[in-house]
This record gives structure tokens, C-alpha cells and sequence, in this order.
């Protein structure tokens, strides 16, 4: 386990519905390995968005642990978090993940921005990963000039142009027809071999369980099963 | 930042249009109050400064409150030179003193005023003030301008002769009869009633004060008055007295600065809705993104720089309303001010005096400053709500919001 990325226990979330207490995370426990992909899978409801929160520093626990690259998230600040999400992590979500009024390459460069880089910098680098998200040509694209697909690879890359330790996508595929989202995850797959970028992907379409490397399945806000595959 | 403002105020390009016009109908109209307003009041300190009074007097110290024949202006010869090194060559020397005018029914107390034609015309408008006859003409002729107040009580006209009773230096009894040439006719009282013109050098032979001058009057423009005031208060020392034309008549310009205070409150009251226009254009482009918000804090875009970006799209709002503001507002002034606006018809003969017929617009540097600084301000006022709203979102919260 010298290798962990992400070391979990206890995390538990309680959201209040009503009279009634819903346990949205119920004591999880995780380790997740440096390069690894991991799909989340389970009902809707299971809880899967609330651990992926929970990992993205987005959200906090009301009591557990959780580490990632062997910092403790709990004991960050607001400020903390979203410095160490910005160096961090990438996030893919479900659908309108870019920025409508910037063109794909600024989406891409975006993040970067915020790091600091230089405009001719960035914008090299958010071409490059354009590129390898098969993007070449729709650099000034704006984001409703182009299809769902288009736009969730965009948000590929931004969410790993930055190079970060780990990438969160929640039902990336969700708004996707099945053939798009195939083609996606195929991309998502690639990216983690071929960069050795650690992925998470919470969801329960079948072609993102499918292309798993790990698969976690959660059920009433725990983890029911976890298989290699 | 700037780059994603900007392209956030075009997005929505009919609303922004919408704000950014409001804002510069705002601030044109204010601009164009401005100008009436200042137009009005430059011309009637203008105009006082002009007719009679001057931009300065100069006098030995304490004539201006308690004047005399004898307190004469101890060295004019220096103040003189002084003036013309200073830059300030339209004066005019003047004598002073009280005397009696005796017409054909009646007698009156009044000035007596002693010009020289030739130098008042550089330095004042007053010959033009002549409504019947003509001012006096040469510097040592038995003529004099009465107010046509006084020319009634006297029962004179043009032509007539009127008998000036007054001491001399010496303090005798000295008495001229001087024909009146002219009858000033201004809608000022102070002129109108208790004052008799005649000519400088008449009146030092009447009076044997021949070489000697109670004031010294100087014309200046606006920018040059208060520089010069310190010079000569500087350099003439404590036996002479400068006084500015707001130091004689203070009433004036206390009433400027009166109606300028009160035109800042209106100023506030527009800002207000100006305020009240931005922030809800803000508001609304801040609401219909609070999702995309919530996407740029997951990505790590902090809270403050949220805010930081709500504000400079406020204040983008404000500095398009300020640019086309300011450019139709100063078309207007401009063209006011050669066009002029006619209020001959709403005006009595005391405005007349102080205003003419027609207004010319004209607006003061800092006026239009503090009006362009108060509109940008009132944009950033207007953002500090929305930005508190944006830097208050949770990232969780608004992703999920559609
Ligand atoms: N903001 C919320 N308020 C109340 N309950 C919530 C909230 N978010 C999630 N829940 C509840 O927590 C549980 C887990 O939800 P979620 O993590 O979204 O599941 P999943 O992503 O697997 O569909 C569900 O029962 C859901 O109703
Ligand atoms: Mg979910």
C-alpha cells in the first residue's frame, strides 16, 4: 500500500430529508492506487456522486478520514481545497463542463490559467492535449458549436492538461449517446495507460463499467464489492 | 479576467446594451445639467467680475470696509509693475469717495467713482452698460454716468446738469457741475441707485488728489485668480489689501457653491439608479451561471477571484455607459455652448444683469471628474452584492444547479 493515492476510512455523510436522517455515505472505507481506474458503479442513490465529492474536496465528510497524495483533505481550509484541486485534480462532470463564452482551447487552457502559466504557454499546451483528445481543428470552437462528445472530450483535457494526481468524472457518459460515450471511455482508458493518470469515474452506464480496470460498486452509501478486473 | 468579463457582457449583448445605454443616457444628461449649470454660474461670476467689480482689487489695507478719500493705494506705481511682471495687464486705476448729487427737485447721497475711459475699457464692461447717452469719453471732461434709479429721483436726463457737492483731500467743501452724458440702466441696485461716474482725472483736479488712486481693478480669467491673489497678498505686504471679487461680494459664490451641493445630491439620487441598473444586469448574468460558477470553483478558481470577476463586469458596464456618457454629454455641452440656450423670455432685468439672454453651456473639469469617478464608483457599489452572492456559492450546490 506504499503506492496509495487515496486512503479512506469511515467516511460517513448524512444529508437530512425531513425527519429521517439519510445516510448518503455510510463508513467507507477505500484505497485507491497511483495510475489506477476505478469505476464507481451502484444504483442511483447508492451515493456514488457524494463519495466522489467527498474525494474531489467539494464536499466534507461529517466524520471519517481521507487522504490524497498524502495530504489530509479534512484539515484544509475552503481556500486549502481549492488551491489543492486546482494542482491537484481534474474534474469531468456530468454535462455543461466548459465555460460558454471561451473557445475549446481557452476551456482546455483555463485551469492553466488559474496555475499561472503564460498565455503562449498555455495555449500550446492546451493545443496538445486537443490534439490527443482528437480535437485537432476545433481549437476556436465555442462550446455550442459543438456536439456533446466534442464537449466532454474537451473537458478531458482540461481536466488532465494540468497534469494532475487524480481525475473525477461523475457520469460522464450520462448525456451521451452509446456509441459517443464508448468512444469516450475508450479515450478516458487510453489516457490512463498511456499518462499513468489515476481516473475515478462514478457511473452506471454500462460501456463505462465495461472499459474498468477496478470496479467498486456501492450500495446504500457502502462499498458492496470491489473486483479486479 | 478581463477577457472573460468582456466576453460575458457580449454574450448577452441586448441586455448589456440595454444597461450600458441607461448608464450613458444617465450620465449624458448629467453632463448636459452640468453644463447648463455651470454655463449659468461661470457667466454670472463672470459677469459681476466683468461689469464693475473685477477679478481683484487692490487698496491700501482697510479701504475696502471703511473707505475713504484720503486711504489712497500707498505705491501704485509698484503695484503696477508688479501686475504687468504677474502676467495681469487689463486693470484699471480708480478714485473713490462719497459725495451729493443735486438735480433739478431733489438731492442724493452716493459713490462717486472716478474712471479712466480708455483703462476701464480693458478692464471692465461697464461703458457697455450704458442704456441711454453714452459713458464718458475723455479722461478730464465735466460729464458723468449716473444709474437710472438715481437719474429718476434726480429728475435728470442726457443732457442735463447735475451738481457733485464733496471734500476734498483737504477737507474743504468742493462742488463741479457736470453734465450727464449717460444713464446705466443694469438690473443691479448697487449700480443702478447711489452710483455717479465721472472721469478719473476730473476727479483728482476736483479733489486735489491728483496722482492718487483708491483701487486698483484687475481682470483676470478663472485659473490665473487664486495665483495671483498669493503674489500680490505675498508680495505687498500688510499695508495693502487684495481682495478677490468673491472677498468683496461673497454672496455669490456662496450661492454657487449652495446650488453646486444641492446639484450633487441629485447627482447622488441618479447614481442610485444608475447603481440599481447595473447591479441588476449583474445580478441576472451572475444567476443564469451560477452552474458554470460552480464548475470554475471545482476547477479551483477561488471565491475571490469569483467576486473579483463579477466586479469587473460591473465595472465594464460602467466604463461602456462612461465612454458613450461622456461623449454624448460633451456633444451636447459643446454645442450648447456655440448654439446657446435662449431663456430671454424667463428672465427678469435682475437676472439679466448677472445672466445674458442666452445660456452657453460650459462644464468645470472637475465636475465632469467627479461625475465620471461617481458613476464608476456607483458600478462597483452596484457589483458588491452580486460578487458576495457569487463568492457564497457552494461548489456542490451550484454544479447541480441547471
Ligand atoms: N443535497 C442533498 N440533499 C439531501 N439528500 C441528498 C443530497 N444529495 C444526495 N442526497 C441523497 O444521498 C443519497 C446518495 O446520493 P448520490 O450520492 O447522489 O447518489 P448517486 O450519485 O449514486 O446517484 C441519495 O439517497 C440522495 O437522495
Ligand atoms: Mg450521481
Amino acid at each position: 500500500m506504499a503506492d496509495a493515492l487515496i486512503t479512506a476510512s469511515g467516511l460517513t455523510r448524512f444529508y437530512d430529508s425531513g425527519e429521517l436522517k439519510v445516510a448518503a455515505l455510510d463508513g467507507v472505507d477505500l484505497s485507491i492506487e497511483r495510475g489506477a481506474y476505478v469505476v464507481l458503479a451502484g444504483r442511483s442513490g447508492s451515493g456514488k456522486t457524494t463519495l466522489l465529492n467527498m474525494l474531489g474536496g467539494l464536499d466534507r465528510p461529517d466524520s471519517g478520514a481521507l487522504s490524497i497524495a498524502d495530504q489530509d483533505l479534512l484539515s484544509m481550509s475552503a481556500t486549502d481545497r481549492a488551491g489543492f484541486r486546482l494542482h491537484h485534480l481534474g474534474f469531468v462532470f456530468q454535462s455543461y463542463n466548459l465555460i460558454r463564452v471561451l473557445s475549446a482551447r481557452e476551456n482546455v487552457a483555463y485551469v492553466l490559467q488559474l496555475q499561472g502559466m503564460d498565455k503562449k504557454q498555455r495555449f500550446a499546451l492546451a493545443d496538445q492535449w486537443l490534439a490527443k483528445v482528437e480535437l485537432s481543428g476545433f481549437e476556436n470552437r465555442r462550446p455550442d458549436q459543438m456536439s456533446g462528445g466534442q464537449q466532454q472530450r474537451v473537458a478531458v483535457a482540461r481536466a488532465l492538461a494540468a497534469n494532475p494526481d487524480l481525475v473525477l468524472a461523475d457520469e460522464p457518459t450520462a448525456n451521451l449517446d452509446s456509441h459517443t460515450g464508448e468512444s469516450l471511455m475508450a479515450l478516458m482508458r487510453k489516457l490512463n495507460e498511456e499518462q499513468g493518470t489515476t481516473f475515478v469515474i462514478a457511473s452506471h452506464d454500462p460501456a463505462v463499467i465495461a472499459s474498468a480496470r477496478t470496479l467498486i460498486t456501492m450500495q446504500d452509501g457502502q462499498i458492496s464489492s470491489v473486483k479486479v478486473m | 479576467m478581463f477577457s472573460l468579463a468582456w466576453r460575458n457582457m457580449i454574450r448577452n449583448a441586448r441586455r448589456s446594451l440595454l444597461t450600458v445605454s441607461a448608464v450613458a443616457l444617465g450620465l449624458a444628461s448629467l453632463i448636459f445639467l452640468w453644463g447648463f449649470n455651470d454655463g449659468v454660474h461661470n457667466t454670472m461670476m463672470r459677469n459681476l467680475q466683468q461689469v464693475i467689480v473685477g477679478s481683484i482689487q487692490v487698496h491700501a489695507d482697510g479701504f475696502f470696509h471703511h473707505p475713504k478719500l484720503s486711504k489712497i493705494v500707498p505705491d501704485s506705481g509698484k503695484v503696477i509693475t508688479l501686475l504687468h511682471e504677474l502676467g495681469a495687464d487689463n486693470l484699471a486705476y480708480r478714485l473713490r469717495t462719497f459725495a451729493l448729487a443735486a438735480g433739478e427737485e431733489t438731492s442724493e447721497g452716493l459713490v462717486l467713482l472716478g474712471m479712466n475711459p480708455d483703462m476701464e475699457q480693458a478692464a471692465t464692461r461697464i461703458a457697455a452698460k450704458v442704456d441711454r447717452g453714452r459713458f464718458i469719453g475723455d479722461n478730464n471732461e465735466a460729464a458723468c454716468v449716473l444709474g437710472k434709479t438715481t437719474a429718476r429721483n434726480l429728475g435728470v436726463n442726457p443732457g442735463d446738469d447735475v451738481v457733485f457737492l464733496t471734500e476734498d483731500r483737504y477737507g474743504s467743501l468742493a462742488a463741479e457741475k457736470l453734465k450727464l452724458v449717460g444713464i446705466i440702466s443694469s438690473g443691479e441696485m448697487g449700480i443702478d441707485r447711489g452710483l455717479a461716474i465721472i472721469p478719473l482725472g476730473f476727479m483728482q483736479q476736483m479733489t486735489g488728489m491728483d496722482g492718487k488712486y483708491s483701487e486698483i481693478v484687475v481682470q483676470l480669467p478663472k485659473e490665473q485668480l487664486e495665483p495671483v491673489t498669493a503674489q500680490l497678498r505675498e508680495k505687498l505686504g500688510s499695508a495693502y489689501e487684495v481682495l478677490r471679487w468673491y472677498d468683496m461680494y461673497p454672496m455669490m459664490k456662496q450661492w454657487v457653491e449652495l446650488e453646486n451641493a444641492f446639484y450633487y445630491i441629485f447627482l447622488s439620487i441618479v447614481l442610485v439608479i444608475i447603481a440599481a441598473g447595473i447591479m441588476n444586469t449583474v445580478l441576472m448574468s451572475m444567476l443564469e451561471r451560477i452552474h458554470e460558477f460552480g464548475v470554475m470553483m471545482a476547477l479551483g478558481c477561488g471565491r475571490v477571484r469569483l467576486a473579483g470577476m463579477v466586479v469587473v463586469e460591473s465595472l465594464l458596464l460602467g466604463m461602456a455607459g462612461v465612454v458613450a456618457g461622456v461623449m454624448v454629454g460633451l456633444l451636447l455641452v459643446h454645442y450648447f455652448h456655440g448654439a446657446g440656450i435662449d431663456l430671454s423670455s424667463q428672465m427678469d432685468s435682475i437676472a439679466r444683469f448677472y445672466l445674458n439672454p442666452v445660456i452657453h453651456t460650459e462644464i468645470d473639469t472637475n465636475h465632469l471628474l467627479d461625475t465620471v469617478l461617481a458613476v464608476l464608483a456607483a458600478a462597483v457599489v452596484a457589483a458588491i452584492w452580486p460578487a458576495i452572492r457569487a463568492a457564497r456559492l457552494e461548489p456542490v450546490e451550484a454544479i447541480h444547479h441547471v
